[in-house]
């Protein structure tokens, strides 16, 4: 009897335990949890104690250090709210680059659609997946880089501040971007506004020389 | 001959007033949709504060319509004449200056005023509109199998007694003496049937289990925000590196820092999509867990933010490799070529993202046996210079071409180092 009873219960907790993993919340187990689980600190892993056991770790660079490649330092800082004296003397600021090759102008287009496309359109209409006319999610209309005088004007020192700082609804992309990547999308939208401005010029003057 | 090019000169200058006339005309009739979308929408919304205030009823809220007219054409102006209203206004919106919109006309204004009026509220719109189908009963058939099973089992169990009885009563008519009956529990055939099966399962089930030792796959935590990767990626189409940045860079993803989810929810303050749902099917308020973002950020809306009063999310981290394994994305993501998708299934379908691949090492290296290098035009593989002569001279099949493990993809100390 009890043979019985005990076959009866292994095989209904059998079934149980196999019905019931629907959603998984759990990880589930480690085999030799040291060999899984790093000694080092990693990544995302919890550095807020260090300083209790007398390490002092600092994971910014050392002050006034350029990484390779990096272009120089932004000399402006962020103006305080309702100022705007950077803001206006960000305009002399020149693009360190003037010009991209083929391959950089690729990476350049690679990272606006990735950073800016979302709002101000692959086609650099400021009609973005997130606008939409109007009916997507983003309420603000973002700026329209190719067709509006107001940023076809716009000196490049003045476009970098408000991507590393941010201007009005737009975030600062200091984070997500190197100082280097920052220039290179300004240089590239300058190119698309040159494009659009000579392939609008040279229709006309085309249809002129055909009449 | 002069005359003939005079003439063509006036009749050019001719159309081209005519049709700027025409075209500031047709700038002139009502077409408030356009003006709004050119001029102030980059910082008004009708109904939504935004850098400025919300539009609509401003024509109440101003006392005068020709101070109104003013305000939009030089704001500076009319905050030096020392209007209330107007300082009150600047005041509130973080001293921000609306710039002068000189070039507008009275007729544009007005245009403008009345497209602001004709833009319903968002609640009136359309209410059977947001009626979304629930979540469909998942195709579940285990159930039904399970009982057919049980079904056929006992109809095999009653037919086997029937069976014994018959022979048991034609036993008794032929004669024979009657066979003490061997209980079941103490059948041989029995007994060897029973361990036999129980053998094959617990085999089964203790391979598994210790196959899984270490593996999470299809592991889905709770976040700390019901953060949709469908709505974000899928729906809204953001590029999956606008937020894991380090994909390109380096050997992690990077998970988002709060300043990131602000890039756009600075704006996006609530949740108008499909409905959402968690995995148990239980209804998710997105509009609450944007709220949940603006308290790790510190955020208060209609006050500008400070980001340095920003606390990390705490996410949950679900992909995790053992300590003893070097992973790096750039290497994959940037140098060769593979989509995030391959590894992380359809993110972009997730609402609460799921571990798609089961990260063993069986995996790794069966997708480095399969995978060719984009050998192609790609400056990192460029030092195989024997593979790249193969394979012009037609020695190595151009259409087979590189794997991984060509270029010492299985290697041990290509990961365990």
């Amino acid at each position: 009897m009890m043979k019985k009873l005990s076959i009866i219960t292994v095989l209904s907790a059998a079934v149980v335990i196999v019905s019931c993993s629907d959603v998984k919340r759990t990880p589930g187990n480690i085999y030799m949890p040291d060999m899984a689980y790093s000694r080092a600190y990693e990544t995302y892993a919890d550095h807020s104690n260090l300083a209790e056991k007398g390490i002092h770790y600092t994971a910014m660079p050392v002050a006034g250090t350029i990484s390779r490649e990096e272009e120089m330092p932004f000399h402006l800082t962020k103006d305080a709210p309702g100022d705007s004296t950077n803001y206006v003397a960000s305009k002399l600021v020149k693009n360190p680059i003037d010009s991209l090759s083929a391959k950089d102008e690729a990476e350049a287009e690679r990272l606006y659609l990735v950073n800016c496309g979302i709002c101000h359109g692959a086609k650099l209409n400021g009609n973005g997946p997130l606008y939409k006319d109007g009916n997507g999610p983003y309420a603000a209309k973002p700026a329209t880089l190719v067709g509006d005088a107001k940023y076809e004007a716009m000196p490049e020192g003045q476009m970098f501040y408000s991507v590393a700082y941010g201007k009005n609804m737009m975030g600062s992309y200091a984070s997500q971007m190197s100082r280097k990547q920052r220039w290179m999308v300004i240089r590239y939208i300058k190119d698309q506004q040159a494009k659009a401005k000579s392939t609008a010029t040279a229709a006309p003057a085309a249809a002129a020389v055909t009449k | 001959m002069i005359s003939f090019r005079r003439f063509a000169k006036t009749c050019l200058t001719g159309t081209i007033l005519f049709l700027s006339f025409s075209l500031g005309t047709t700038a002139n009739a009502q077409d408030g949709k356009t003006l709004f979308q050119t001029n102030c929408a980059a910082c008004h919304a009708v109904h939504k504060k935004s850098t400025g205030p919300a539009l609509t009823g401003v024509e109440d809220r101003w006392t005068d319509k020709a101070k109104l007219h003013a305000w939009i054409k030089n704001s500076a102006a009319v905050l030096k004449s020392g209007d209330k209203y107007a300082n009150d206004l600047y005041l509130e919106y973080n001293k921000t200056a609306m710039p002068a919109f000189s070039s507008l006309s009275d007729g544009d204004i007005d245009a403008i005023l009345a497209y602001i009026k004709s833009v319903p509220a968002p609640g009136a719109a359309a209410p059977g509109a947001a009626v979304a189908a629930a979540p469909a009963a998942e195709g579940d058939n285990t159930l039904l199998f399970g009982i057919l099973t049980l079904i056929l089992a006992v109809v095999a169990l009653i037919l086997l007694q029937v069976n014994a009885n018959l022979k048991k009563l034609s036993d008794e008519r032929e004669g024979f003496a009657p066979v003490e009956p061997v209980p079941f529990w103490r059948n041989k055939a029995y007994i060897a049937f029973v361990t036999v099966i129980l053998f094959i399962v617990g085999g089964y089930l203790t391979s598994k289990g210790a196959m899984a030792l270490g593996r999470s796959k299809d592991y889905q935590p709770v976040q700390p925000i019901y953060y949709s990767h469908k709505v974000h990626a899928g729906v809204n189409q953001i590029n999956c590196q606008y937020c894991h940045t380090g994909v390109y860079q380096g050997k992690q993803a990077t998970i988002p820092s709060v300043n990131v989810c602000m890039n756009c929810h600075m704006n996006i303050n609530e949740y108008k999509g499909e409905k959402l749902y968690d995995e148990e099917g239980k209804e998710v308020d997105g509009t609450a867990e944007i709220k949940k973002l603006y308290k790790y950020a510190g955020f208060e809306e209609g006050k500008p933010w400070d980001a340095t009063q920003a606390k990390p999310i705490e996410w949950a981290r679900i992909h995790n490799l053992p300590d003893h394994v070097y992973f790096n994305h750039s290497q994959h993501v940037k140098a060769g070529q593979v989509a995030c998708q391959t590894c992380h299934g359809e993110i972009q379908k997730m609402d609460e993202v799921k571990q798609f691949s089961d990260l063993s090492m069986g995996w790794c290296v069966n997708c480095h046996r399969e995978t060719k290098v984009q050998f192609k035009d790609n400056g990192f593989y460029s030092i195989y210079e024997k593979y790249h002569q193969d394979l012009k001279s037609g020695k190595i099949d151009s259409t087979k071409g590189i794997t991984v493990e060509k270029i010492g993809g299985t290697e041990c100390q290509k990961c365990h180092y």
